[in-house]
């Protein structure tokens, strides 16, 4: 069996290779069966993937301590389900993963992106190739998922934080989005290399750009809400260098969405668009690259493996040889429309392009500080919390606001006038809202309120914009409230759809406000009988319980919960320990309130043998909003998403449009 | 115009860490001597562990070396700790011995599943 996924793999490094040099000869010389030729080349490494990823498979799933990888991530009594996932728990695999999604979305990208043309799509497939080549190569010579061993009697188990649903899912949701961000930059280095500026290659990946998008969002949500419930510090999020490199491909792929959308139109921006493609493709590997090669100090650990030198290599050509091909086709990047106005919608979105890729930078440069400043002052030196929190109010505020202003400007150029009538119900609800929320003492945190007046400022342009279009569908002929408002998100889902991911964006918003600067802090030490408070909460310590689960034993602080003299029941907190992979974790007690979307957060700290425990109790108002934000988000993007005949022959109008006018 | 308004953000966040001192030294047992001030100092445990309450007495070692130090902390601390853990935490030393800032002890998580090299399933 290890013979048969290791030979697959050397298959698909052959395949890989010959995708790149046959795909670049036919695109060169303009080679259609030499091509098609590379691009079935493509699908067969697809294909030869999947079988060493089925054999790595199936030794999982039948405990194969033989496979050096198996032994190394499970053990013989891990559900089934975990045992599985092991698949990407380590190195080897997930690199196997990275080459397979990449194959596979490479090859349907190419087999689905013929708006693209004929011609750029000639060079998207070496493109692909090269790239699914340094994958390949890792895998078959560098870190093997199919090492083999005389098999030890029992694996090493895998980390008890690990065993969570939410880690099977987080990791292969982060692999989509970074490997899904591989295809525009193949489709952009394609048409530069086509030397076709147009907006093909954009309106060809749209789809492919948003869903990367949507899974890495997706992914590092399920990551936070696995960190909130499993690491239990009673956080969700902590600057740490593993979330940045998450962040910091999502924050430019995000700017990317945005400013597409003004090439599109207006056909400015060509070589800024460019360099987002590259800046997020480029983070994506950076992103895989930190979390592999532990060159940053991180919790997670990390040590050295040969690995780093590849990724920073490869990184440094990606770079390279994209901002070769930018700069010799400048002169066809040029766009001949410019900005009329610094007040219209376009502007509004280089402004928030300036605001998403500034903060990415800033978070960039944390990451980067202690290896910069270890290689200029021999000391290394770190930059804390405070360092991004300071960049995320600065660049995160007016970003907010530019949600709201951004979907009520008009194209080109807006009048004042306009925009007073316009700014008006806005700018209400946003004053009503911050006097309200003085008066209930919102104003304990300066920041916080101004933060809510925005997101009330921005919640009522987007029910603006969607009571405006509903009342104009209405006056269209639509025979009820609800058809006109289907019939509008229908006729324009990307437009819509993106109103409701910025819903999604607020009420995150609203959710991490709320969490952090309005939460309650308590700690104490208490003994069995006694009793604390935590804002409105009670907690009484009664027992403490100790019993043995199937691979763990469990230690348990039973507490009785009141708030506000009402009696809520009781919670545990507690510990596991697992002796066979020698490990303790926290279990933390969440008590959520359906109704106000407030948690109460307790930990046990610390238990001492005599039965006292120290208590941190967090509550946390509002907290919830953030995982509903994940389901309003997953809808917006499917919304954007949904197949819509309509709007691909208007896109391919005006693209046709734009071609003919500057011919 | 985008080149020039992009230099100007990063010229804004370059001041901030340079003037604003946001930073703080990482350092390892061995470089602490003549360290005035806040440092993040990263180590190996080396036990034994004395707790007493919320605080724990323990010794820190260069991570690939000998140069030691005697800790002192107090604060929360993961379930991961324990002697032979690499662990950071920030402080100052005072007269010889390091004294840590409430709970901002780190452990790092252990290689538990691939001894040698990185491990962890990209956690972010």
């Amino acid at each position: 069996m290890p013979e048969l996924g290791r030979a697959a793999l050397v298959v698909a490094l052959g395949l890989t290779v010959y995708a790149t040099l046959a795909g670049g000869l036919a695109a060169r010389r303009r080679r259609r069966r030499l091509a098609l030729s590379a691009q079935n080349a493509l699908l067969a490494a697809f294909a030869a993937t999947a079988v060493a990823a089925g054999v790595l498979v199936a030794a999982l799933a039948r405990h194969d301590f033989s496979f050096v990888y198996v032994a190394q991530t499970t053990s013989s009594d891990l559900p089934l389900a975990y045992t599985l996932s092991a698949f990407w728990g380590g190195q080897e695999g997930s690199l196997l993963l990275w080459l397979l999604v990449l194959t596979g979305l490479g090859a349907a990208a190419v087999a689905f992106g013929r708006r693209a043309g004929q011609d750029v799509l000639a060079w998207v497939v070496p493109v692909i190739g090269g790239v699914a080549t340094f994958f390949a190569l890792l895998v078959v010579v560098v870190e093997s998922p199919f090492a083999t061993q005389v098999a030890p009697a029992e694996g090493a188990g895998m980390t008890a934080s690990l065993q969570n649903p939410y880690m099977i899912a987080h990791p292969p949701l982060l692999y989509l989005g970074y490997v899904g961000l591989a295809i525009p930059w193949a489709f952009a280095m394609g048409a530069l290399l086509a030397r076709r500026a147009d907006e093909r290659w954009i309106v060809a990946t749209r789809r492919w750009t948003l869903a990367a998008w949507a899974f890495l969002g997706v992914g590092q949500l399920v990551g936070a809400k696995w960190a909130y419930e499993e690491v239990g510090w009673g956080g969700y999020f902590a600057w740490d260098p593993v979330e940045n490199a998450a962040l910091m491909p999502w924050l430019a792929a995000t700017a990317f969405l945005h400013s597409v959308m003004i090439q599109e139109k207006r056909g400015m921006l060509r070589v800024w668009n460019v360099v987002l493609v590259v800046l997020a493709f480029a983070l994506s590997l950076f992103g895989t690259f930190l979390t592999r090669s532990g060159i940053v100090a991180s919790i997670h650990a990390f040590a050295q493996g040969p690995i780093g030198v590849w990724f920073v290599t490869f990184i440094a050509l990606v770079l390279a040889f994209s901002l070769y091909l930018l700069f010799t086709r400048l002169p066809q990047l040029r766009s001949r429309t410019r900005f009329e106005s610094l007040v219209s919608r376009e502007a509004t979105f280089l402004y928030n392009n300036l605001l998403l890729v500034a903060f990415c930078l800033t978070i960039l440069w944390g990451v980067l500080f202690p290896i910069l400043s270890e290689a200029i002052r021999g000391e290394q030196r770190t930059v804390g919390p405070g360092y991004y929190n300071f960049f995320f109010k600065s660049f995160g505020l007016p970003l907010l606001l530019l949600m709201g202003i951004g979907p009520l400007i008009a194209w080109r150029r807006a009048s004042l006038r306009a925009l007073g009538r316009t700014f008006l119900w806005p700018l209400g609800a946003a004053i009503a809202a911050g006097v309200v929320l003085l008066a209930l003492g919102a104003g304990s945190s300066p920041l916080g309120l101004i933060a809510y007046t925005f997101s009330a400022f921005v919640l009522a342009s987007i029910v603006l914009e969607f009571a405006r279009g509903t009342r104009a569908r209405r006056a269209l002929g639509a025979p009820t409230w609800p058809a006109a408002f289907a019939q509008l998100v229908a006729h324009n889902r990307r437009r819509y759809g993106g109103y409701v991911v910025h819903a999604a964006v607020l009420l995150l918003v609203i959710g991490v406000i709320g969490s952090s600067l309005y939460q309650t802090v308590r700690e104490e030490a208490l003994r069995p009988g006694q009793a604390m408070t935590a804002g409105e909460y009670t907690l009484a310590y009664r027992s403490l319980d100790e019993r043995d689960s199937q691979n763990a034993q469990e230690v348990r602080a039973v507490l009785d919960v009141s708030r506000n003299g009402r009696n809520l029941g009781t919670i545990e907190t507690g510990k596991n320990t697992y002796p066979i992979e020698q490990q303790t974790s926290n279990e933390v007690a969440i008590r959520s309130d359906p109704l106000t979307g407030e948690d109460l957060f307790v930990i046990a700290d610390q238990i001492d043998p005599d039965g006292t425990v120290y208590f941190k109790v967090f509550v946390k108002p509002l907290v919830n909003l953030i995982w509903i934000a994940g389901l309003v988000f997953v809808l917006g993007s499917l919304v954007t998403l949904w197949p819509d005949p309509r709007e691909a022959r208007r896109l391919a109008a005006r693209s046709e449009r734009l071609r003919s006018a500057e011919a | 115009m985008i080149a020039l308004s992009v230099a100007a953000l990063l010229a804004v966040f370059l001041l901030y860490t340079s003037i604003a001192g946001g930073t703080t030294a990482s350092v390892q047992p061995s470089q602490l001597a003549g360290k005035v001030g806040t440092v993040q100092l990263a180590g190996k445990v080396v036990g034994p562990v004395e707790r007493e309450g919320r605080t724990l007495r323990f010794t820190l070692r260069d991570v690939e070396g000998t140069a030691t130090v005697r800790v002192v902390y107090s604060g929360s601390v993961s379930d991961q700790f324990r002697p032979s853990r690499d662990v950071y935490l920030r402080g100052r030393l005072a007269n010889g011995v390091f004294v840590g800032e409430k709970d901002s002890l780190v452990t790092k998580c252990p290689s538990k599943y691939v001894p040698k090299k990185g491990t962890d399933s990209g956690s972010a």
